[in-house]
């Protein structure tokens, strides 16, 4: 699809990300050819794909974890090609990785504010300020639901798969991220958890959020989502609004036996 | 009930206690020593212990710290005698020995440094590439030297004094080192976004990298402070001796990883204790000058170290499943 210069400013400015012709090599892998992607203000995304479609990669490319060679990134207006997550965060995306989102041995505490830690004093004494880590970290998860509270310094290693999840969304909410990327965070809950989640996800909107919210499961991402990317061997494959489709029919498209 | 609950909470608290595991051996091991010599808990045998376990425990405060950032240092045993060597020969040759002190350091430093440029630019493990430096170091100090020791030819050592002579009710200026170092990386450690930074790295470096932490200079600088500490903690001998032996510090690599480790330092990174590799060090003191005084022959030594570090990584294996999982 061809746009012109103005219809793309236009698309900068109505979008929160805006991304175009994406491509990330890993040595000789192509892992994304060129994709393009958007998400609007406050629009819930649901990204879909088979394994090893590109969609973590994509989010990668997108918060500076890993470095595009081609493409172009503008997040909320400006252009954007972080260099590192740390500058994706000030710039209000949270993420919780897939595969990296705690470290497991620290705490819970120490994990919410893991970067951007709380201190007090001046000049080269500046020291954490560990009490008001673990108050702000208690009353965010409780906020988000965090049940069966345990004390801030029990460590990550005892939380269940929708407890971590919780984490990285109090911190969105805490932070005040404008987008919030979860990477398959239902993928190994029970159906409780799961739905815990994905409420979240519900009121993460309706506080003003935008959402990346990745799976492999139409059935279970389709409620709370408002549109579709489906990708496909690092290209998009199917970009579909929610009123024009439905999990059976997405399931098809994901397998590649249908396009749209 | 309730009375029950408050002993699992204390209990917890208890366990909680990073140092907890080498604490209660120490005890253990100092109360059975008494038992077996009247000699052993008086003042100047103490003091005798705290001096050797200074000088191990200096270098041990920095192989904690590096470990816990997830990284290995092998080389600190020939810092150790590099930076005080080079010190010797530039003080020998004319320069004041406090400058010759901090050239002797900022080459340990540099030490460091190349360790972890080796590490992180090769990406090759640091048990490896800080092999390949112990062995390099060592080799050039016995190049240099001769093989044999230098003496400090100076006619002041105040300097030297400073750095290991004895000060007061025959207490070192190494001990004052050794504490400060606990004391100083402690609060580093646990109370700086820098610490925090350290266990995240260790505890998982992708992690680290995901929330904007940057890595790389976050394991640099462990790299450098657990060289800088080998180097002053060499000083530290020098001030005691006046003399440098290139053979110096042989095998105390393995010594102050067994220290950090018995401390409750994990192999892996991501988690420890400066005040436990404190412990560490003062235990594997304890037991040296206890054995002895036990009338043990001395080669048992290093027979009882190794089955005491084996046993306190058992004991700090498992009360570190029940706190932190
Ligand atoms: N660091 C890397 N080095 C080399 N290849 C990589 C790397 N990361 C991803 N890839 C490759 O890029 C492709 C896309 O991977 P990606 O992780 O983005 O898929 P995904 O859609 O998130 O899959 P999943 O559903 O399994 O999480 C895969 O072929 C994968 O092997
Ligand atoms: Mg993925």
């Amino acid at each position: 699809m061809i746009i012109t210069d103005e219809q793309k400013t236009k698309l900068i400015k109505n979008n929160l990300v805006y991304m175009e012709n994406i491509r990330v090599k890993f040595g000789r892998v192509v892992a994304l050819d060129g994709v393009d992607f958007t998400v609007g203000y406050n629009e819930v995304v649901g990204l879909l794909g088979d394994n090893g479609a590109g969609k973590t990669t994509l989010i990668k490319a997108l918060n500076g974890y890993n470095q595009i060679s081609s493409g172009n990134i503008y997040f909320d207006g400006r252009h954007a090609d972080f260099s590192s997550p740390k500058d994706a965060r000030s710039a209000g995306i949270e993420t919780a990785y897939q595969d990296l989102a705690l470290v497991n041995i620290m705490s819970i505490a120490r994990n919410f504010f893991m970067g951007r830690e709380l201190r007090k004093g001046f000049a080269f004494f500046k020291f954490l300020d560990k009490r008001q880590m673990n108050k702000i970290a208690s009353r965010s998860l409780k906020e988000v639901g965090l049940k069966n509270i345990r004390a801030m310094h029990e460590t990550v290693n005892f939380l269940s798969g929708g407890e971590r999840q919780a984490i990285a969304i109090g911190r969105a909410n805490y932070f005040g991220a404008k987008l919030l990327i979860l990477d398959e965070p239902t993928a190994a809950l029970s159906v409780t958890e799961t739905e815990w989640v994905l409420q979240l996800v519900k009121e993460a909107k309706e506080g003003g959020l935008s959402v990346i919210l990745i799976s492999h499961n139409a059935y279970e991402v389709y409620d709370v989502s408002d549109r579709f990317v489906v990708l496909q061997h690092g290209k998009t494959y199917a970009n579909i609004k929610k009123e024009d489709t439905n999990p059976e029919e997405l399931i098809e498209v994901i397998a590649g036996r249908l396009e749209k | 009930m309730e009375n029950k609950r408050k002993l699992q909470t204390f209990f917890d608290r208890i366990l909680r206690i990073k140092e907890i595991g080498s604490l209660s051996g120490l005890i253990v091991v100092m109360i059975i020593f008494t038992l077996l010599s009247d000699k052993f808990m008086t003042w100047d045998n103490f003091i005798g212990i705290f001096t050797t376990t200074s000088e191990l425990g200096i270098i041990a405060v920095g192989v904690a710290m590096l470990m816990i950032a997830g990284e290995f240092d092998l080389s600190v045993g020939s810092v150790f005698a590099v930076a005080p060597m080079l010190g010797a020969l530039l003080s020998n040759s004319g320069v004041p020995i406090f400058i010759a002190f901090l050239i002797g350091l900022v080459f340990a430093g540099s030490i460091g440094f190349l360790n972890g440029i080796i590490v992180m630019k090769a990406k090759i493990t640091s048990f490896i590439a800080t092999l390949g430096t112990m062995m390099l170091f060592r080799g050039l100090l016995l190049a240099v030297s001769g093989g044999f020791p230098i003496d400090f030819l100076g006619a002041n050592t105040d300097f030297l004094n400073a750095l290991g002579g004895k000060l007061f009710l025959g207490i070192r200026a190494s001990g004052i080192w050794f504490i400060a170092a606990t004391i100083l990386f402690s609060v580093i450690l646990n109370n700086t976004k820098f610490g925090n930074h350290a266990f995240a790295v260790g505890g998982n470096a992708g992690t680290a990298k995901a929330v904007g932490v940057n890595v790389f200079k976050v394991k640099m600088i462990n790299f450098v402070i657990c060289s800088v500490m080998a180097g002053l903690a060499g000083f530290t001998m020098f001030g005691r001796f006046h003399s440098i032996d290139p053979t110096a510090g042989m095998q105390l690599e393995l010594e102050a990883i067994a220290a950090a480790v018995i401390g409750g330092t994990l192999l892996t990174g991501g988690y420890g204790s400066i005040v436990g590799a404190f412990m560490g060090a003062f235990l594997i003191g304890v037991l040296r000058s206890g054995l002895i005084l036990a009338g043990a022959p001395s080669y048992w030594y290093q027979g009882f170290i190794g089955v005491f570090l084996v046993l306190s990584v058992i004991l700090n294996t498992k009360i570190r499943k029940v706190v932190a999982g």
